[in-house]
């Protein structure tokens, strides 16, 4: 009865930067260069990299500590609302604003995680839709502070204070390499924290709570510090989101996008590696553009590839890239094999 | 009326053999051929923002039909500027996200010359900001809150639907001589539905109501048998609701189920016609607005009504209704003001139509309209309606009971309207 | 005030009921085979289009070939819908648990994240086939509009709905209580071993109760479509309900759920009355106040779902 594990070489673990992390440096500092040849656009850039922020943090969740919540839309739409109020409200500065999104939502998390760190699987689920519906409906009703449907507007893309220089975010292109630097210093530092003591305590979280409560961690606790974490960055992302799409909106927040993003993390390959929600959010926002260029139903066709995927290969395409590509690059057969769920029966 | 004509994907075909859409509409990223013509036969493109799925999707789809009317007649006589008008429709799903990336592509990708589409407001909101920020004219084509020509408005945004201030007036000043001082409000907990019902609110107390209490309903609400209950206990003359969407569809069956539609009267809002076209006459209960109707007695309405089914022989909606409408005539507008101006400049085209009157007869209404050169939302004729008794066919659900004149309706909410300034709009126009 | 507080009880009641309907399904599938089946929802939506497709000419099925069926009057059509609906929804839900068995085993998240996959092919194949309009389930007169009860007027199918309701309850609770293939059902929800040494076909049993909990989640949706009227995110209204009643009611007690659900109609109804404003969220605000008390809800055992 255990989900997958994560497993890397002790080579991989012990380093700060990974070749992984390089080529993601590379791939995607090149992007704004090539993304128009291809047929795509900078937007899309832009959008893809906060997603993959907001999956990266879920991912602390689902993959690392096993718990799935159907609720996650919520934080990173409250993300966005902080940090629009704390614009307008408070102090119009890149940095305070973001700081905001993050403390606020990492605060709304921290409160929920109280009622959900005891909790596991389904119940687990179930108590984080609940969560994430009741912030929706807050946020709905709440139209002085929201704006409801009609949008917290005229969100600035504000530039970014050094010091010494200011830097203007403005474009596109710029929104894109800012976003770019806050996605790799983000992943160097997840890198190292699930790899660190409390990483791995949330890894046997996954494996077997019951266990590693009996050798004397503190089990909720580590559960609420990852739920809070995993908010925290949803902010962060929820922050970037109000800039790029230069408002906030309540959409997010509905249980459709909590499930999007399962999906999406799911999809990669969350389960079983740090690089899961990457792939994941590449795969399903290149479909979008493409598959919805041809056809509205393109949802039945992702939804389709889900199912086929939970069934017959649930550690998704980070585990296929284990499995079938890895190996081959290698030139010497599988090492390691990627690591499959338990076969016992219940 | 098969079902299969409501496959949308069948429908896309359709409107793409009919050689309304143009070539464009289904051209994926990866085949797509840019234009390198010389600029004086290089099409004029229009990026159209409709809905084909979320909560909007069928009124999406039917606005879309309008405009592609406007644009095939056009190319028809042979295009505008001589020039070929083309379309770009992406699916902006009831979604301002998806309503923000579709607008950054049309205008960063697909070079379009102008936008046009939305029935959501968020929707609508994210897509005149992206419109904005480039200088590209929209066409917000039938998004009703009175926000959007109010607090939320844009020099590149025009507003081509009624809005919730408009119904409610035009609805409260007939209903009280009719049926009653007491009233009940009842609207959903949004922002549609809190404008709204202040609207409705100061009308009708200006013409001697007694508002008897305010319920604010959660939206997402799918029992209504304790409100029903509720409202029967307090005995109304008079039930103003500002419930939108999919509330409203499941509040009407629960009334209707209840035996309540004749007793109290009730008051509904706007009825967009793809949320009631297939439900037969008896679903529209109450008294209720518009701003056209296939069978207005004036003369054009027949001709387009049967150049809509000429264009559109499989569509399930068999007759056009408002959101059809609106999305024709917004088009129709664009691509004469186009030709008028001789250019695609958007200042050239912004300040023609600011303050542009269009006949009563040219639209098909009764009374002159008027793009309000403060607020650019569309200042036209209200009608107010019910269920049809005495239907001539099955597509004949509303009885129109009385019109309004823009004036006597003129939304409010245009005062808090700031437009930026001329110079403060980057110019644009993609050649 | 407690004499306008009556209707409001009756109402609540009522709505209780249907509350219970709708997470029968749920709670067959999720007791037995302790997979939670977020496809609940869209098997009840499908079961309000396929009985539409059996009412009504316009509802999906090819005419010419049917016209003499229409003719019929609306009793015979509503019953076929009835009995067609669930028939349709437990092939689908057949095929359904054929795809779940290659989770069996495994942690059940997996289950959870197929049946939210299929939840999302279903809506989207509904979509392809009756596109997004809205949809109205006719019913035969006998049972539709309103009647009076003193000085108010409440409707006649909701009556119908909530007596139907207690009946479908009561059924299934006999069902799995009094007939054999009721105990080996029970049987199956605590010890697979076991059934299976008793000398019964576990996966069939399995696939058994899988197509019985899709046929309970349609006949939910037909009873409902009248109410809430039909359109493809209709499931979404459904399921999340069904959700709150098992857990609040507690997994794997029957009636527990049944008191949850009653509990969730009248506090839904009371604060739809009285504040209305509140009433979406009176649902989740329940839960968690009765969740954050005793953990598995109601009456709910330890189960392996916790795990």
């Amino acid at each position: 009865m255990t989900l997958p594990a994560m497993q890397y070489d002790r080579r991989e673990t012990t380093a700060w930067i990974t070749r992984p992390i390089l080529v993601m440096a590379v791939v995607f500092a090149t992007l704004p260069l090539w993304i128009e040849t291809v047929g795509l656009y900078q937007y899309l850039g832009v959008e893809v990299l906060i997603w993959i922020v907001f999956a990266l943090g879920f991912n602390l969740l689902l993959g690392y500590t096993g718990l799935p919540s159907f609720g996650h839309g919520a934080f990173f739409g409250i993300g966005a609302y902080a940090f629009g109020l704390a614009q307008f409200e408070v102090w119009a500065n890149l940095w305070f604003c973001l700081a905001a999104a993050i403390v606020v939502t990492g605060a709304f998390g921290a409160v929920t995680a109280l009622f959900l760190a005891h909790r596991r699987g389904i119940y687990f689920a179930l108590m984080s839709i609940a969560f994430g519906q009741i912030f929706y409906f807050i946020a709905s009703k709440w139209t002085d502070v929201t704006k409801g449907e009609d949008g917290l507007l005229n969100i600035a893309r504000l530039p970014a204070d050094f010091g010494v220089a200011e830097v203007s975010i403005q474009s596109n292109t710029a929104l894109y390499y800012f976003c770019y630097a806050v996605m790799m210093v983000l992943i160097v530092l997840l890198w190292r924290l699930t790899n660190s003591p409390f990483g791995r305590t949330l890894r046997a979280i996954k494996q077997n709570e019951t266990r590693v409560a009996f050798i004397g961690y503190p089990v909720r606790l580590y559960k609420w510090a990852a739920f809070t974490l995993s908010c925290g960055i949803a902010g962060l992302a929820g922050g970037l989101f109000a800039m790029a799409q230069e408002g906030a909106y309540i959409n997010i927040m509905s249980l459709q996008w909590s499930g999007t993003i399962v999906l999406i993390v799911l999809i990669g390959g969350g389960f079983v590696s740090f690089w899961g929600p990457v792939l994941g959010v590449i795969l399903y926002f290149v479909a979008r553009d493409i598959l919805g260029a041809y056809t509205e139903a393109w949802l039945l066709w992702f939804g389709l590839m889900f199912v086929v995927l939970v069934m017959f290969k649930p550690d998704g395409i980070a585990g296929m890239w284990r499995g079938w590509v890895a190996p081959r690059l290698r030139g010497r057969g599988a090492t390691t094999p990627a690591p499959r769920p338990a076969e016992s029966r219940s | 009326m098969s079902m299969k004509a409501v496959n949308r994907r069948s429908f896309l075909k359709t409107s793409l053999l009919g050689g309304a859409a143009g070539g464009a509409a289904l051209f994926g990223p990866w085949t797509h051929n840019r234009v390198y013509a010389a600029a004086s036969d290089k099409p004029i493109r229009i990026g159209l923002t409709h809905d084909a799925s979320g909560q909007f999707a069928n009124s999406g789809q039917a606005e879309k039909r309008g405009s592609e009317m406007a644009v095939a007649e056009f190319n028809a006589k042979g295009g505008v500027l001589g020039r070929k008008i083309e379309t770009v429709w992406m699916d902006t799903e009831t979604n301002p996200q998806t309503g923000t990336r579709v607008a950054e592509r049309m205008i960063t990708r697909e070079n379009v010359h102008f936008l046009a589409g939305a029935v959501q407001s968020g929707t609508a909101n994210a897509i005149s900001q992206v419109a904005q920020k480039y200088g590209c004219v929209y066409f917000n084509t039938n998004s009703s809150s009175p926000t959007e020509s109010g607090a939320n408005c844009h020099r590149v945004k025009f507003v081509w639907d009624g809005n919730g201030e408009n119904f409610s007036k035009a609805a409260a000043r007939n209903a009280i001589n009719s049926f009653g001082n007491n009233w009940l409000l009842i609207y959903n907990d949004y922002v549609w539905g809190q404008n709204t019902n202040a609207a409705t609110k100061k009308v009708a107390t200006e013409y001697g109501a007694t508002v008897m209490d305010e319920i604010a309903i959660p939206v997402g609400t799918r029992d209504w048998s304790s409100v029903l209950l509720k409202i029967q206990q307090m005995k109304p003359d008079v039930v103003a609701a500002a419930v939108g969407g999919d509330d409203f569809k499941v509040m009407r069956q629960q009334v209707h189920d209840m035996g309540l539609d004749r007793n109290p009267a009730w008051i509904n809002n706007q009825q967009d016609w793809p949320d009631i076209f297939g439900l037969g006459a008896d679903a529209a209960f109450g008294v209720f607005g518009t701003t056209w109707y296939h069978y207005l007695d004036l003369p054009g309405v027949p001709e387009f009504v049967k150049q809509y089914q000429e264009m559109y022989p499989t569509t399930r909606i068999s007759v056009p209704g408002n959101v059809t409408y609106n999305g024709y005539v917004a088009m129709r507008e664009l691509l004469r003001v186009v030709e008028e101006v001789g250019s695609t400049d958007n200042m050239k085209v912004i300040k023609a139509l600011e303050g542009r009157v269009m006949t009563a007869k040219d639209r098909m209404q009764h009374f002159d309209a008027v793009i309000d050169a403060n607020s650019h939302q569309v200042q036209q004729t209200i009608y107010l309606a019910e269920g049809n008794a005495k239907p001539r066919d099955d597509t004949d659900y509303f009885n129109i009971l009385s019109w309004s004149d823009p004036e006597a309706i003129r939304s409010s909410a245009g005062d808090e309207c700031k437009l930026e300034s001329y110079a403060d709009t980057p110019s644009y126009d993609q050649g | 005030m407690l004499y306008d507080l009556i209707p409001h009880i009756i109402n609540g009641l009522a709505l209780g009921l249907l509350f219970a309907l709708l997470a029968l399904g749920f709670m067959l599938i999720i007791g037995v085979m302790e997979v939670i089946n977020l496809a609940h929802g869209s098997l009840f939506a499908l079961g309000a289009y396929v009985a539409l497709a059996v009412m009504v000419p316009d509802g999906g099925l090819p005419y010419a070939f049917m016209e003499p069926y229409y003719a019929l009057p609306d009793v015979p059509r509503y019953v076929i819908a009835l009995i067609v609906g669930p028939l349709v929804v437990a092939v689908v839900g057949a095929g359904l648990e054929l795809c779940l068995r290659r989770t069996y085993g495994q942690d059940p998240l997996y289950g959870l994240l197929l049946t939210f996959g299929a939840a999302l092919v279903l809506e989207e194949g509904i979509r392809e086939i009756w596109g997004s309009s809205e949809y109205y389930l006719p019913i035969p007169r006998g049972i539709s509009g309103g009647f009076i009860a003193g000085d108010l007027i409440y409707s006649t199918y909701r009556i119908y709905a909530a007596i139907f309701a207690a009946a479908m309850i009561g059924l299934l609770w006999l069902f799995l209580n009094r007939t054999p293939y009721g105990a080996i059902i029970k049987a199956g929800a605590h010890d697979g071993e076991m059934v299976r040494a008793l000398g019964h076909n576990l996966s069939r049993l399995r696939l058994f109760v899988f197509a019985f909990g899709a046929a309970l989640a349609a006949i939910a949706g037909i009873i409902m479509a009248p109410i809430w009227g039909i359109r493809p995110v209709v499931g979404v209204d459904a399921v999340v309900p069904a959700f709150v009643v098992i857990v609040l009611g507690g997994v794997g007690s029957f009636w527990g759920a049944v008191s949850a659900g009653l509990l969730v109609g009248l506090v839904v109804g009371l604060t739809a009355a009285f504040a209305t404003d509140w009433s979406l969220l009176s649902m989740y605000l329940l839960l968690l106040a009765v969740v954050t008390f005793r953990s598995r809800g109601l009456a709910g055992k330890a189960s392996v779902l916790e795990s």
